[in-house]
């Protein structure tokens, strides 16, 4: 037995959502390009097209740019104000299996020792309804790095798209119980999930090359044609990486956080002017390092869901699945 | 816990010296007397310290663990924060949160002679460590402090190098680089690797502690292995750039270490292992 609604349905509660004030956010069409974002109504609600949209959910829990407290300045007083805290309820609906896995990732990041009060609150605000996948691009590779195309990891609710506007429904959590409760009939209708994109890296041998491949020659190679730009990155579900800066004139203003990319010259650079990435080829590799093995041997989980973003956007065809292929073919010999 | 960790105490600046044409440092006392009551913390750890409006920086908390009254820190005016800090006077407020990272471990060298080397700007972070040893005398043998800098007015808390020479005990060997003395120059002239390899530095049940620019590291590393320190007895603090401080923004990190959470306080046994990344 299973349960299912119609995508019609789907779209009525969105609608209602979005009347009772809550924010809600999907895939939609932003100048012919399927994007996240907060939807205005169900109508831009887009289930198909692309295989998945350009860039990740990593928004609506952690904001690219986000007022940590504002300040202001008087003579030999400075007054300190707190941003107020968010109440409103999220909920992201379609979202990919490969973007609803960042939170049980970065969970560990912003909690190990100090716990992050904005991105707790905004996980616990948010309800992940996440849909199964169903096809996939030449740049999808969740299946590489143990996923796949309906890993329920992180989400509340997993959909499964039938034929004829009907979808499965699974509901895995309380909050996405509470979501759907009433709204959904039980059928015999079982959705069939297919393999997921082919296999285009060896994780193993990923292991092995990194283990003991920091000053391996390939990194210079494999980084020649990077330009910096950061859009893997920013594109990325789990890149958590961020500036904090002052924002403000007249005596007043926020200081805020905001995304920022290991890609980037300054990222590391020393008030001094010393480096130690002063060259592209490092700060590849420590994106690598970073995502396969710093985060895995530090809080037992790849930073990395295999979505496969940061080929996607990137201007030279860089990102993880072309150099981790590469890596992997080098170490068969 | 709802507690904001990215928002800083206000302290009030209660003293701020110059050290040297662009050094200065800064005593602040937190403005909350029941904050100041609670806080504490061990030398070698560090502070994220704010000029609002300009933005926050990390430094060394200079002073030593048992001073009571405030905290210090110090900084070279170099860009757009330090240029801030660089303008404020006594009864000014700026930001710190902290203290963080780990510490130098006081306990463990308790017994042991200390070797203290340091160039130029690299003073404040050792400075903590001795007054804590020399406030402790009993529990340390003897110390021996090496500090450098390029010539003899970028030397940092000039007057203090006196007044450590005076302990029971202590050695200390001031240099400036051939070109860089002063005609009234009484230390040495010479480089920091060279001169601690003619000090005649005992090994013997000693432990080091050696900070300042890379290639003044680099340099004198080999010189105390050489007088036979090993590798575990050689300390340094690593000082990568950090925005957050509490292991979040991920540009600190040298291989899978985070320097402002397992560092920046690193023996040479442990930075050998890691990766050539800082």
């Amino acid at each position: 037995m299973s349960e299912i609604f119609s995508f019609a349905t789907l779209r009525r509660l969105v609608d209602q959502w979005i009347t009772e004030g809550r924010h809600v956010a999907g895939p939609r069409l932003v100048n012919d390009r399927l994007l996240y974002g907060w939807l205005e109504s169900a109508g831009q609600l887009t289930l198909d097209g692309e295989a998945r949209p350009r860039n990740s959910i990593k928004e609506f829990l952690f904001p690219r740019h986000e007022k940590l407290y504002g300040y202001k300045l008087g003579r030999k007083r400075v007054e300190l104000t707190e941003v107020a805290p968010l109440v409103d309820e999220q909920i992201v609906i379609a979202a990919r299996p490969c973007d609803a896995a960042l939170g049980p990732i970065l969970d560990h990041v912003f909690n190990w020792d100090y716990a992050d009060a904005t991105y707790n609150r905004r996980r616990e605000l948010t309800t992940l309804v996440t849909l199964a996948c169903q096809s996939y691009d030449a740049q999808c590779f969740c299946t590489s790095v143990g996923s796949g195309p309906d890993d329920p990891r992180g989400s509340d609710v997993m959909l499964y798209a039938l034929d004829e506007g009907i979808l499965e429904i699974r509901c895995l959590t309380e909050k996405g119980r509470r979501l759907f409760a009433g709204q959904t009939e039980p059928s015999d209708l079982e959705a069939q999930v297919g393999a997921g994109p082919e296999i285009r890296f060896d994780l193993d041998k990923v292991g092995e090359f990194l283990e003991g491949g920091f000053e391996d020659a390939q990194w210079p190679e494999m980084a020649r044609r990077c330009l910096g730009c950061g859009a893997c990155a920013y594109t990325c579900p789990t890149c958590h990486c961020f500036d904090i800066v002052d924002e403000g004139a007249g005596g007043q203003g926020v200081r805020a956080r905001n995304w920022d990319a290991c890609q980037f010259g300054m990222f590391t650079l020393h008030a001094a002017g010393h480096n130690p990435r002063s060259q592209q080829a490092q700060r590849q590799r420590q994106r690598i390092y970073h995502k396969f093995r710093v985060y895995p041997q530090k809080f037992g989980t790849l930073l990395c869901t295999g979505c496969g973003n940061c080929t996607r956007n990137c201007p030279v065809g860089l990102g993880v699945r072309p150099v981790l292929s590469a890596i992997s073919r080098s170490s068969t010999k | 816990m709802n507690a904001n960790i990215y928002q800083p105490d206000l302290m009030e600046v209660v003293q701020v010296r110059q050290q040297t044409a662009d050094v200065k440092s800064v005593r602040i006392r937190f403005r909350d007397e029941e904050r100041a009551r609670a806080f504490s913390f061990r030398v070698g750890q560090f502070g994220i310290f704010s000029a609002f409006g300009a933005g926050e920086s990390p430094f060394n908390l200079c002073s030593s663990s048992n001073w009571q009254d405030f905290i210090e820190f110090c900084f070279r005016r170099t860009g757009r924060v330090t240029e801030a800090l660089w303008n404020i006077d006594e009864g000014d407020i700026v930001g710190f949160r902290g203290p963080y990272g780990n510490a130098y471990p006081m306990d463990k060298w308790r017994g042991k002679n200390l070797i203290f080397i340091g160039g130029g700007i690299a003073m404040p972070p050792i400075r903590c460590a001795i007054w804590y040893a020399l406030e402790n005398r009993d529990q340390y043998g003897q110390i021996t402090i090496v500090y450098g800098a390029r010539k003899v007015g970028d030397l940092v808390f000039q007057n203090e190098l006196d007044r450590w020479a005076e302990y029971d005990n202590v050695r200390v060997v001031t240099c400036v680089d051939p070109g860089g003395e002063s005609p009234d120059w009484k230390g040495e002239i010479g480089f920091v690797p060279t001169v601690v390899q003619q000090a005649d530095i005992s090994a013997e049940n000693a432990v080091a502690l050696v900070i300042g620019p890379p290639i003044m590291i680099q340099f004198t590393l080999p010189v105390l292995s050489k007088i036979g320190l090993g590798d575990s007895d050689i300390y340094t603090s690593l000082e990568n750039r950090m925005k957050c401080g509490v292991g979040k923004c991920g540009r600190c990190n040298c291989g899978p270490a985070y320097v402002c959470k397992e560092g920046p306080v690193f023996t040479l046994e442990q930075i050998k292992k890691l990766p050539k990344d800082f």
